[in-house]
């Protein structure tokens, strides 16, 4: 039985440009929410309130393409990282302990549906969980299509010289309903399933200070602990969790 | 009985006003033109000009008359056409914009065109880039519209579309085309060597972001001269930053990669704990304020401020044009910060430049006349101290060269306290001031870019080493 303070013993779950990224995506997102609400639902007693807070329908518009600029070089700069991560720290982007969507997700998926209903034990979860990765994946994907339409909405002009016009109907439909649908994701099945879950009510601190525990991992991603000893079996030293 | 007497009053009343009307000598329109009996909706139409087929039919109204060879008006024993073909509209931005979207004070009788076409109503001021500012005295006509013949309206202070040729012969001004801004060709009319409206002889770069030290500035790098300055002090702070990181970060020797992760956790932990309030004093007392130099000396201090929070104020100046211009650019605020002529602009910046001047003419006095021991005379401070006096100068050059190039009235350019009388002085030069006004830019834009590509490796390395090093020492020493 190890003791409190092993238990406690922290791990580095999320590195500074991760906690960087996120936070900056997070402020960066809402405020396109924000602002893109406020226009799309201009005839509405809120959204007119907002836009009179916040200084007028020209000034959000404005707003709503830097939330969007600042947003999206979040994405560059984690696909930089990612780069990076492959390249030259030779990490691995596809492998059990990666965000890639893998078989055993989808095992994981059923057998924690069975495990709700009193059928067996919990999933050993690698890394990262599959909701963790859906959320993931959500986000790196909708924010390409997001900024793709909005890009076109943004220059109607330029893109409609390259492609009908139609694609600019086509992209303000796609835009507003990926944005409730992608706000909806966020705000409320991210933040209950990575927020509000019992085990870290009412907040998971771990993406905002990088830390996680011995304790946390051993619980909540045994598979991430199992590599984790292995690699203090094989070579006397741990796997730096970032390696993972 | 009642009924008898409302019907009474309301016989009077309308026999009482028909006679009223009908002694009145207004002109009528006539009931019948060219053979049509006219009705009421004929010129009331009530087009809904938010529509595209509205637009459509209040323009057919003006061009019941506009579209005519016979729509002419006399000027001097000229006829001048007033006519338009409704093809004129094709293609151009305004193909769906009725005319009194525009001409907003056409519609009445007597039909008159007084305040002009109305621009700004839909579209904002330029703020920056290519039109900057000394644009805003010249009307959107002047640039936007086909014409080439401009005149610089004294009275009105203004340059605007000339109604006369260069012999003087009155032009009609009925093309509504719009030139094509993608290529400069058409700022030509005003920037040419013989113009005679006070713009410099040739095109000017758009100032550069990097300008925002100072100066208002848009959000492009502009000319490859601020890009070649840009990219000079980008590799100056990579050199920086890989000297920081050749030193051993928290026992790690060889690891780039974890040393970078190091020193990122240790500054992501000071931001996010009580620490940082701390952080922040020492942030506003040593590195804004100065107190450690303060306490070492008050003429050091008073020294170093004047060039050093002038420079600060200047920059938060351009950083509130730019936040102001963007969030709304044709408020009155937004548009006395970014006219270099509106008084309380160029009274701050002058103002602002002859502190920092004051700075470096007390700092040189320091190092080369009363020459007190404890004053180090390093060349390398030199260079950074002269580099701005001189940008400075030419600054103030530049402006008084503007003032006199653009015949600035006097009651305007008065509020320049420091550039109108250089004006004065360089007028005594009978040189052609908007010829020679392109080289002293250059020469103030090119040592703006040399002061910019320099700092990080001269002296001025100290404007990101010191602040650094008061906050590292204050981390090591948190008992202080």
């Amino acid at each position: 039985m190890a003791g409190k303070s092993e238990r406690q013993e922290a791990y580095e779950r999320f590195c500074v440009l991760h906690r960087f990224l996120h936070l900056v995506a997070m402020l960066g997102f809402t405020g396109l929410a924000l602002t893109g609400f406020s226009l799309k639902f201009s005839a509405q007693g809120w959204a007119q309130a907002v836009v009179f807070l916040l200084g007028g329908l020209d000034h959000v518009r404005y707003l709503h393409r830097y939330c969007a600029v600042v947003t999206y070089a979040c994405v560059v700069a984690h696909a930089l990282w990612l780069l990076y991560f492959k390249f030259l720290l030779k990490g691995s982007l596809t492998g059990p302990q990666s965000l890639f969507p893998r078989f055993k997700d989808l095992k994981d998926l059923f057998q924690h549906m069975a495990y709700f209903f009193g059928k067996g034990g919990q999933p050993r979860f690698n890394r990262f969980t599959y909701w963790e990765k859906f959320d993931y994946l959500a986000i790196f994907l909708g924010m390409n299509t997001m900024g793709l339409t909005g890009v076109v909405l943004w220059f109607p002009e330029f893109f409609s010289r390259l492609i009908p016009g139609y694609f600019v109907n086509v992209a303000q439909v796609l835009h507003v309903y990926e944005a409730i649908m992608a706000v909806a994701l966020k705000f409320v099945v991210h933040i209950i399933s990575a927020h509000l879950r019992p085990e870290v009510f009412p907040l998971e601190k771990s993406i905002f200070n990088g830390k996680t525990t011995r304790e946390k991992i051993m619980r909540e991603h045994p598979g991430e602990w199992d590599v984790i000893c292995r690699g203090l079996e094989e070579t006397g030293s741990e796997v730096p969790s970032e390696k993972l | 009985m009642k009924r008898f007497i409302v019907l009474a009053f309301m016989i009077i009343g309308s026999v009482v006003t028909a006679s009223e009307v009908g002694g009145e000598e207004t002109e009528m329109m006539p009931p019948v033109m060219e053979g049509k009996e006219r009705v009421c909706l004929d010129c009331h139409r009530c087009a809904n000009v938010n529509t595209n087929e509205g637009v459509l039919d209040s323009r057919a109204l003006c061009l019941e008359c506009h579209g005519k060879e016979a729509c002419k008006k006399e000027v001097k024993e000229h006829h001048i056409s007033l006519m338009l073909t409704p093809d004129s509209f094709k293609g151009s931005r305004h193909q769906y914009v009725a005319c009194i979207q525009c001409h907003t004070d056409v519609a009445r009788s007597p039909h008159k065109f007084e305040t002009g076409a109305q621009c700004l109503d839909c579209h904002p001021v330029h703020g920056g880039e290519t039109a900057n500012a000394p644009h805003l005295r010249v009307s959107c006509q002047a640039c936007h519209r086909k014409s080439k013949f401009v005149v610089l309206d004294k009275n009105a202070d203004r340059v605007r579309l000339s109604r006369v040729d260069d012999h003087k012969v009155p032009i009609p001004l009925t093309d509504h085309g719009l030139p094509d801004v993608s290529d400069q060709d058409f700022c030509k009319r005003c920037h040419n060597p013989r113009n005679q409206v006070g713009a410099s002889s040739v095109v000017l770069p758009s100032k550069s972001f990097l300008c925002i030290l100072c100066h208002n500035a848009p959000l492009v790098m502009g000319h490859g001269l601020f890009w070649a300055a840009f990219l000079i002090f980008i590799f100056g702070v990579f050199l920086t930053l890989r000297f920081w990181f050749k030193g051993s970060v928290q026992g790690e020797e060889d690891s780039l990669h974890r040393k970078i992760a190091l020193t990122s956790e240790t500054v992501w932990q000071a931001i996010f704990s009580r620490e940082i309030f701390s952080i922040l004093k020492v942030v506003v007392l040593d590195v804004f304020l100065q107190r450690r130099i303060l306490q070492e000396s008050v003429k050091r201090w008073a020294i170093h401020s004047l060039i050093y929070l002038a420079i600060v104020a200047r920059l938060a100046l351009s950083l509130v044009t730019y936040f102001a211009y963007r969030i709304s650019p044709d408020s009155a605020l937004a548009v006395a910060l970014i006219d270099k002529n509106s008084p309380f602009t160029a009274f701050v910046y002058d103002f602002l430049g002859l502190l920092i001047l004051v700075g470096l003419v007390w700092a040189a006095l320091q190092r080369f006349v009363f020459r007190p021991v404890y004053v180090a005379r390093e060349s390398q401070d030199n260079i950074a101290l002269c580099m701005i006096g001189l940008l400075i100068l030419l600054g103030f050059f530049l402006e008084g060269a503007r003032i006199l190039m653009t015949g600035l009235p006097s009651d305007v350019a008065v509020y320049s306290f420091i550039g109108y009388p250089t004006a004065r002085l360089l007028d005594l030069f009978q040189w052609k001031w908007i010829g020679v006004y392109q080289y002293l830019w250059y020469a103030h834009a090119i040592l703006g870019a040399a002061l910019v590509a320099y700092l990080p490796f001269g002296k001025m390395k100290h404007v990101f080493n010191t602040p650094l090093t008061l906050v590292l020492h204050h981390r090591s020493e948190p008992s202080q």
